[in-house]
């Protein structure tokens, strides 16, 4: 079993160098970047400046300087060697340095950290809570009132994607009818508040997007429950257990129910980039400074390093977490063999 | 249904998935909304449907303009039919038009004097949606963006299932060599961030539909592949793959005329989740800004109108109710095609 683990983790190595490799020749083959950027802006400082003296002037960056602005960016280099640069500097952690903050990309990253894991955690926490819960109860009043109303709630949960769950939600809660804010992670006058007011303020901000953020994982988790659960009431074993005099109740919850978890423990390794990946639709709508917000704008403002950089979390986290999912699947149930 | 020649698992199959009453509905409906969304300028449409005029009838709807001098007017672009309908009233000459019932097309801008769009749903002037924030009619862009976003998916659905058969077969069949390799691409295309892809693409070259297509095909393939290779791996280890193989059948037969067949169930299974989900990657991209081109009618564009003009309720409620309706009903018909192929019986205790 260990050498099945040792061999997927050595996996992650050569998946890892042909995701970060495609997108890197990507953003390579993509005009844009940032010498052409400044290209543009000095063009229209220059722009200005002709206009004053009211001389012509000439192009706005010597070949020189662009050359040395392409060298600065490490983009006078063809993409593969420019690639195994890169992977020089990521190899001792150098993520490199925006285009657009002039800041290390590290710390771009970092900073967004906080958020990003509070609205992850809180979100795998209440997806579990009310989930596994939901999940019981309605592979035991299968066919019921109970099972068939929440059924529809689910159902329409699974079928939107949760980004227009939050559209809905920001339309009628916090437009329509004000309850809560538009967005933003807390209120202006944050600093003023006391601790208590504080707290209240971050989860006043909190509950619209963390509805949106559940709706998305919630209907799977549920059904997922809902279905194993069934599966094993169905089983001999539980049969069995009834047979022999025990309560139903106690054939749920002590027998079948164990085994039931165990298809939720295989989703159990996802949150890893869940926590912090989120969603950045999510994020753009209610304007929160997470991950994938960073993502999104740095893309959209052709800020590539962060883009990789994000890359590289992103990738070694969801890798990682598949393999997680499969160590918990095999602690969970013996049964499982993995080869 | 007794004329085709079906046989007795299929018509079973069709049986149990008609007796699944909100798939089964479903299904009607959304067939119904996708032909009738073919014939969607008889409904939807600035051009009049009939237009009686001195005697003669004219039928504007399909085909080439109509200049304003066949009525009688004094332009040589096409008719406005709402005013010549006004018009023709006013005369009383005998001459009328037939306009449908949403007399707007998606494109036009319906601006009165002294009114900023968007403006809220009316009857009487025929925006059953009211306009969005340039003045178009909201139902109509609703209309055509779904028949848009519809064909694009079952467009995406072909190409990606015929990709994801034909490698996925024979990754499962040939085994080997071609099976690691491509094993190999699947993982590292299933970890490739394929919206930021699409966006960096997107931002750099306006897509149109057949290159929007195309990109999303470039990453859309693997899932099926994925589910093919499992499962024609496990029919090749059927016994009657074997015995196939002993009287001597080739491999192409086999394929054709054993495998295929017998996974035809996943194929059908997951066709309705494609579906949804090429309407939904379709319309974030249109959300975002990174889809199809401008004044192409769309969900998604219709969805930032929407965020972006919060207090015109009625933009964002068109288009989520939209949503919501054929999301969820794709779903229960995925489901109930599900439940027909691989009915699930569960033990209940009282």
């Amino acid at each position: 079993m260990s050498a099945y683990f040792a061999r997927r983790f050595l996996l992650i190595l050569p998946t890892f160098l042909g995701v970060t490799m495609m997108v890197f020749a990507v953003t390579r083959f993509v005009p844009g970047g940032p010498v052409e950027r400044m290209i543009a802006e000095a063009q229209s400082m220059q722009g200005d400046q002709v206009r004053d003296s009211g001389k012509v002037g000439q192009a706005a960056l010597s070949e020189e300087q662009i050359q040395d602005l392409k060298e600065y960016y490490g983009l006078d280099k063809p993409v593969l060697v420019g690639y195994v640069l890169w992977l020089k500097k990521i190899l001792v952690l150098d993520l490199g340095i925006s285009t657009r903050y002039n800041e290390p990309v590290w710390d771009l990253i970092k900073g967004r950290f906080p958020i990003s894991i509070f609205y992850g955690t809180v979100t795998m926490v209440l997806t579990y809570m009310i989930c596994i819960p939901l999940g019981i109860l309605k592979a035991i009043k299968h066919k019921t009132v109970i099972d068939n109303i929440s059924s529809i709630f689910v159902f329409v949960g699974y079928a939107i994607p949760n980004y227009v769950v939050g559209i809905l939600m920001l339309v009628l809660f916090a437009s329509y009818w004000e309850i809560f804010p538009m967005g933003g992670f807390t209120s202006e006058n944050f600093d003023e508040l006391s601790r208590f007011g504080q707290m209240l303020d971050i989860l006043h901000h909190a509950v619209l997007p963390l509805t949106a953020y559940m709706a998305g994982s919630f209907a799977v988790m549920t059904f997922l429950m809902k279905n194993s659960l069934m599966d094993n009431l169905a089983a001999d074993y539980v049969r069995t257990a009834i047979a022999k005099g025990n309560d139903f109740r106690g054939a749920v919850l002590k027998h079948a129910l164990r085994n039931s978890l165990i298809p939720i423990a295989t989703h159990f390794g996802n949150n890893v980039s869940m926590i912090l990946m989120g969603s950045f639709l999510v994020e753009t709508i209610f304007n929160i400074n997470g991950f994938g917000l960073l993502g999104f704008d740095s893309i959209v403002e052709r800020d590539y390093p962060v883009v990789m950089g994000i890359l590289v979390i992103s990738s070694l986290l969801f890798l990682v977490g598949n393999i997680l999912s499969d160590i918990c699947v095999a602690v969970v149930d013996p049964r499982v063999q993995f080869k | 249904m007794t004329t085709l020649p079906l046989d007795p698992l299929t018509r079973k199959k069709i049986h149990r998935f008609r007796s699944i009453k909100r798939g089964y509905y479903s299904a009607i409906f959304l067939a119904a909304a996708i032909l009738l969304s073919f014939g969607a300028e008889l409904f939807v449409n600035s051009r009049a449907l009939i237009v009686r005029y001195e005697g003669r009838f004219h039928f504007p709807t399909y085909g080439s303009i109509l200049p304003g001098t066949t009525f009688g007017l004094d332009y040589r672009y096409e008719t406005k039919y709402r005013e010549l309908k006004r018009k023709f009233k006013a005369e009383g000459r005998g001459n009328w038009v037939l306009l449908p019932p949403a007399p707007y097309n998606a494109y036009e801008n319906d601006l009165t004097e002294g009114i900023y769009p968007p403006t809220a749903p009316d009857a009487g002037s025929g925006h059953w949606l009211g306009t969005d924030s340039t003045g178009r009619d909201v139902l109509a862009r609703l209309v055509y963006g779904f028949r848009t976003a519809i064909v694009f998916s079952i467009l995406l659905l072909l190409c990606n299932y015929t990709i994801g058969v034909t490698i996925g077969c024979a990754m499962g069949y040939f085994g080997g060599k071609f099976d690691l390799f491509f094993q190999r691409i699947i993982e590292i295309w299933a970890n490739v961030p394929f919206l930021y892809i699409i966006i960096i693409v997107a931002s750099i070259m306006i897509p149109n539909f057949f290159t929007l297509m195309m990109i999303m095909l470039f990453f859309g393939w693997i899932q099926m592949t994925w589910y093919m290779r499992t499962a024609t791996y496990k029919q090749k280890s059927r016994e009657y793959v074997l015995a196939a193989r002993a009287m001597g059948a080739s491999d192409p037969y086999i394929i054709f005329q054993h495998i295929i067949p017998n996974t035809i169930s996943i194929i059908v299974t997951f066709m309705p989740f494609s579906i949804s989900s090429g309407v939904v990657v379709l319309t974030s991209l249109d959300y975002l800004g990174f889809g199809l081109p401008a004044p192409t009618p769309s969900w998604g564009e219709l969805l930032r109108q929407g965020t972006s003009n919060l207090d015109a309720l009625w933009i964002v409620s068109s288009v989520v109710v939209s949503m919501i309706l054929l999301l969820t009903m794709v779903t229960f018909v995925g489901e109930a095609v599900r439940e027909a192929f691989d009915p699930k019986k569960h033990t209940v205790y009282e």
